[in-house]
């Protein structure tokens, strides 16, 4: 391992009030890179093998709890963030302290990475919305491993692109639908079409709570469950547990438009 | 819990503001003699499309002269993510990426674009790659402006109290 790299092995990481925050694991730990039976599926981590062995070198591999703050918005931006697995919530907050949940990021999605490019302290806060695995790659290795590898920035532009459209996505989803039904159900749609991929079947796991999905969709945690209900009496979507299944989503699609 | 007050949001986009054409294609000579004899002038009509989404990307394009509209869709959605004009780089993200369209271009007015073909931006990066961490950091500062003026702009929609779902 080149030296400066960081050679954790398995620290807690303490908040002023003394709660776990995160725990390092040592580098090559139950599963690394070069291993990960995941990566073909991730834009980012899906290399070629020269440029794979040289990203497994670099970083830690962090467990985050649910609840963890990854970084927070306004802080400087000392790290880019790979979700292994695990999902973790970008929000920003109003001036009034109201939370904006911006978008759920997955395994393979990249955070951090335009505030570390542009030199700018974060736009954003993340925090895990379930226990997730993480690799955290310092600042300057990690724009020093685009510049090495040609790939690896291309896999960075398209990161930075799907960021982008998200963005204004998210904008456009509150701005446009008129109605607190239309926002929710173009919430539950977008979710169902993204995990559903080919499927016919549209069915994805709601890891949010009611509040948050609030936060989303621009409404209250009140409003949220009565149309959850609404739509599950109407036998248009089935809840068993975490798992939400869309059965009528044309008649959500009417809702939005 | 702390909340991020407009006019620091503005200070940084201030920060996140777009570096000058001259500073981000600025090579050495072998390099910029490259792009510059590659590079072609491309003029359009009002209404006209100059590439579309999920489409080819030929190359960078930089706005001569004229107003262009930055539109994407998603399933059935529509946006205009905003405007380009003379002296913007234009798509970035597939010139470096996937090379694929990621919104659709169309002329406001008469104008012309410079077209860098996308084989000679790469035959300049592999002969000086700087070139692409310089663009590759231009594009991630858009992406940090996007998202400070998505919070800047925020609308929130006012509560509605009536059965919108039920009578759906």
């Amino acid at each position: 391992m080149p030296e400066g790299h960081l050679r954790y092995t398995s620290v807690s990481l303490l908040s002023p009030n003394g709660i776990r925050m995160a725990t390092l694991h040592s580098h090559h730990p139950p599963e690394d890179c070069l291993n990960c039976e995941h990566r073909h599926l991730r834009m980012f981590c899906n290399l070629t093998p020269e440029a794979l062995a040289d990203y497994d070198q670099i970083g830690i591999m962090m467990s985050h709890a649910r609840g963890a703050k990854l970084f927070t918005e306004g802080d400087p931006a000392r790290n880019v963030f790979v979700i292994c697995f695990g999902q973790v919530k970008i929000s920003s907050t109003s001036r009034d302290g109201k939370t904006m949940i911006l978008k759920i990021a997955g395994p393979g999605d990249v955070m951090g990475l335009s505030a570390v490019l542009a030199n700018v302290p974060h736009e954003v806060t993340a925090e895990a919305i379930e226990p997730c695995q993480v690799k955290t790659v310092r600042k300057q290795e990690f724009i020093e491993f685009l510049g090495r590898h040609g790939i690896a920035s291309m896999h960075a532009a398209q990161s930075l692109s799907g960021e982008y459209l998200t963005v204004f996505h998210d904008a456009k989803r509150l701005a446009l639908s008129g109605s607190a039904a239309g926002r929710l159900a173009r919430l539950l749609l977008d979710w169902g079409r993204t995990s559903a991929n080919t499927k016919p079947e549209i069915r994805f796991t709601m890891a949010l709570t009611h509040e948050e999905i609030a936060n989303m969709a621009g409404t209250s945690r009140e409003t949220v469950t009565r149309l959850l209900n609404q739509f599950r009496r109407d036998q248009w979507i089935t809840i068993k547990g975490t798992s939400l299944t869309i059965l009528k989503p044309d008649l959500l699609e009417r809702l939005t438009a | 819990m702390v909340s991020i007050q407009p006019d620091t949001r503005l200070e940084r986009l201030a920060a996140a503001a777009a570096h000058p054409l001259a500073e981000l294609l600025d090579c050495p000579q072998d390099a910029g003699r490259l792009l510059s004899g590659e590079t072609k002038c491309v003029d359009f009509e009002p209404g006209a499309t100059v590439f579309r989404q999920q489409g080819p990307c030929k190359g960078l394009y930089v706005v001569v002269s004229g107003d262009f509209v930055r539109k994407a869709e998603r399933f059935d959605m529509r946006v205009t993510l905003g405007s380009a004009r003379p002296g913007d780089l234009v798509e970035l993200a597939a010139a470096l990426g996937d090379g694929h369209h990621t919104y659709t271009l169309n002329a406001v007015t008469y104008g012309s674009l410079l077209l860098m073909p996308i084989e000679a931006l790469h035959r300049s990066f592999e002969t000086y790659p700087p070139l692409r961490m310089r663009l590759l950091e231009e594009l991630a500062r858009e992406v940090s402006r996007a998202y400070i003026t998505c919070c800047l702009t925020r609308v929130t929609p006012a509560r509605r109290h009536s059965n919108a779902a039920a009578s759906a």
